[in-house]
């Protein structure tokens, strides 16, 4: 069986890497099954054309799996042989009764947390000057109008955020406004939750749309306000 | 040959625990996804339109969803009574019955809670289908009860401020107060003849639910704290009327394993042929 050994090593090491070892090297994260079962298959397709490459190599490794499935002078496989017989027909049988069955978990929902703002609202720069008397009034706007929800320690832990799905956004985060531009926060305070695009699908923010109640002056206060409460800066063009 | 036996057999236990752990982990994976969606277990005879305290309300999975003050729209309150909302739902292929219960201190004249879907195709908004400033969306269907009037309204909307009762009154609720604790009963028929303006369900397939609840205290001088757009909500959840039992999925998975195991036995032929 050393013709066959070897591959079956080398598949088990390819699944143990990609498994277990790949997700731990540092900037790395888990890999789906159906990448994994992608790589394995042309770990395998390498294999299959390194050992057919010539005849005697091809018989080295395509005999002992002929020998195998005729159960011809394998001795002690004989158990595993009967095994390989009833598990492949049960296998097959799961698959196909998993590939039919309704599934019981709801639709998935593809959202784009942060959508393309419409062109309007890009690359505008704040005109309120980031003086602290105005990071002081915009602190003062946020803990009336924003802070039920964001929370007081601009960390999306308001008293009314509970039951909201997605949760109000965290601003001490730095995967939220400091990613972003102040003009993309002026459009997304402004428009709320209906100004969504339909990448922003299902629309469940419950984002109120400001520009309905407060003066542009006033949102422009709240984003300096923000931005210095979440100790965050927001993203320019260097 | 006996060896051959004994191995045979270790090798169908191992395989049959193997399918049976498989079966167990698919069954607890169906079981997490109660608490995003309502599911309506399918009935034989009737289901209790109007008894919330009914036995066979347990054998509905009860699901939870988390209640926050309407706060998108003015006028808005920043607090509500209501902080989780449980519900269950039944149905029997013709009709369907949604129990919601809640935890309230009082029982109020003006307590009152509200089933709320999406209409047709189109998406809606969660609050009240309130217009999207850059997509097209639906019209919402809002089934509401009040304590006082001790009934239901079914009702539409495409955005705040265009509320009404509809023509035809297809919903029936029934609430009541026990222990600190609302349990209200929605129930209409799964289908209405009015499809532009009434949610239609058809059995197996996941639509958008929401809920609102109302708490109808006073506060010192006599005014209703929760009412109109002061009240608690939830986002949007999924809710599915279980569909009839299909086991042609089991069928399937049999014709495959036979094919199978006709697959290996012609292979096995040919190669001892081959040689």
């Amino acid at each position: 069986m050393g013709a066959l050994g070897k591959p079956i090593i080398l598949m088990v090491a390819m699944y143990a890497f990609l498994k277990f070892v790949l997700p731990n090297i540092p900037g790395s994260a888990p890999l789906p099954s159906s990448l994994i079962f992608l790589y394995l298959l042309l770990t395998a397709g390498g294999i299959f054309m390194f050992e057919t490459v010539s005849g005697e190599s091809k018989d080295a490794f395509w005999n002992p799996i002929q020998r195998f499935l005729t159960g011809e002078n394998i001795g002690g496989l004989q158990a595993l042989r009967y095994g390989v017989f009833i598990l492949f027909p049960l296998l097959v049988g799961w698959q196909t009764y998993g590939s039919t069955a309704v599934s019981d978990l709801p639709p998935t929902e593809s959202r784009t947390i942060h959508p393309a703002p419409p062109g309007e609202y890009t690359g505008l720069s704040n005109p309120v000057p980031k003086t602290p008397d105005n990071i002081m009034q915009g602190k003062g706007f946020y803990a009336a109008y924003c802070s039920p929800c964001h929370g007081g320690n601009f960390d999306g832990k308001g008293p009314a955020a509970r039951g909201f799905i997605p949760a109000p956004a965290n601003f001490a985060d730095p995967t939220t406004i400091a990613m972003l531009q102040e003009s993309y926060l002026f459009w997304r305070i402004k428009k709320g939750g209906v100004g969504l695009p339909i990448e922003g699908a299902p629309w469940k923010s419950a984002m109120p749309r400001w520009e309905v109640e407060l003066p542009d002056e006033w949102i422009w206060k709240i984003i300096l306000g923000e931005y210095d409460g979440a100790h965050q800066s927001p993203r320019t063009w260097e | 040959m006996k060896p051959a036996n004994r191995i045979m057999k270790r090798v169908l236990r191992d395989g049959t625990a193997a399918i049976a752990a498989m079966i167990i982990a698919g069954a607890s994976l169906g079981y997490a996804q109660e608490n995003v969606s309502v599911r309506a277990t399918l009935l034989t005879g009737g289901v209790p339109v109007d008894d919330p305290g009914a036995a066979v309300w347990s054998s509905a999975p009860p699901a939870t969803f988390p209640m926050s003050p309407q706060v998108h729209w003015q006028n808005r309150i920043q607090e509500v009574t209501v902080k989780d909302v449980i519900v269950r739902a039944l149905h029997d292929g013709t009709q369907v019955a949604v129990l919601v219960e809640y935890t309230d201190p009082t029982q109020d004249p003006d307590d009152a809670a509200a089933l709320e879907f999406m209409v047709g195709d189109k998406k809606a908004h969660f609050a009240h289908g309130q217009p999207m400033l850059q997509v097209e969306g639906g019209p919402v269907n809002i089934w509401f009860w009040k304590n006082k009037t001790g009934k239901a309204l079914d009702m539409s909307a495409k955005g705040f401020g265009t509320l009404k009762p509809q023509e035809h009154q297809d919903v029936t609720a029934k609430g009541v107060y026990s222990n600190g604790t609302w349990k209200v009963v929605f129930a209409r028929k799964l289908l209405t003849g009015h499809a532009d303006e009434d949610v239609q369900i058809t059995a197996g397939q996941f639509m958008s639910i929401s809920f609102a609840v109302w708490d109808g205290r006073k506060d010192a001088v006599g005014e209703l704290v929760e009412k109109g757009s002061q009240k608690a909500v939830s986002s949007w959840w999924y809710f599915r009327a279980d569909a009839p039992p299909d086991y042609s999925g089991y069928m399937y998975a049999a014709i495959a394993a036979v094919l199978g195991l006709g697959f290996q036995f012609v292979l096995i032929r040919k190669l001892k042929k081959g040689q």
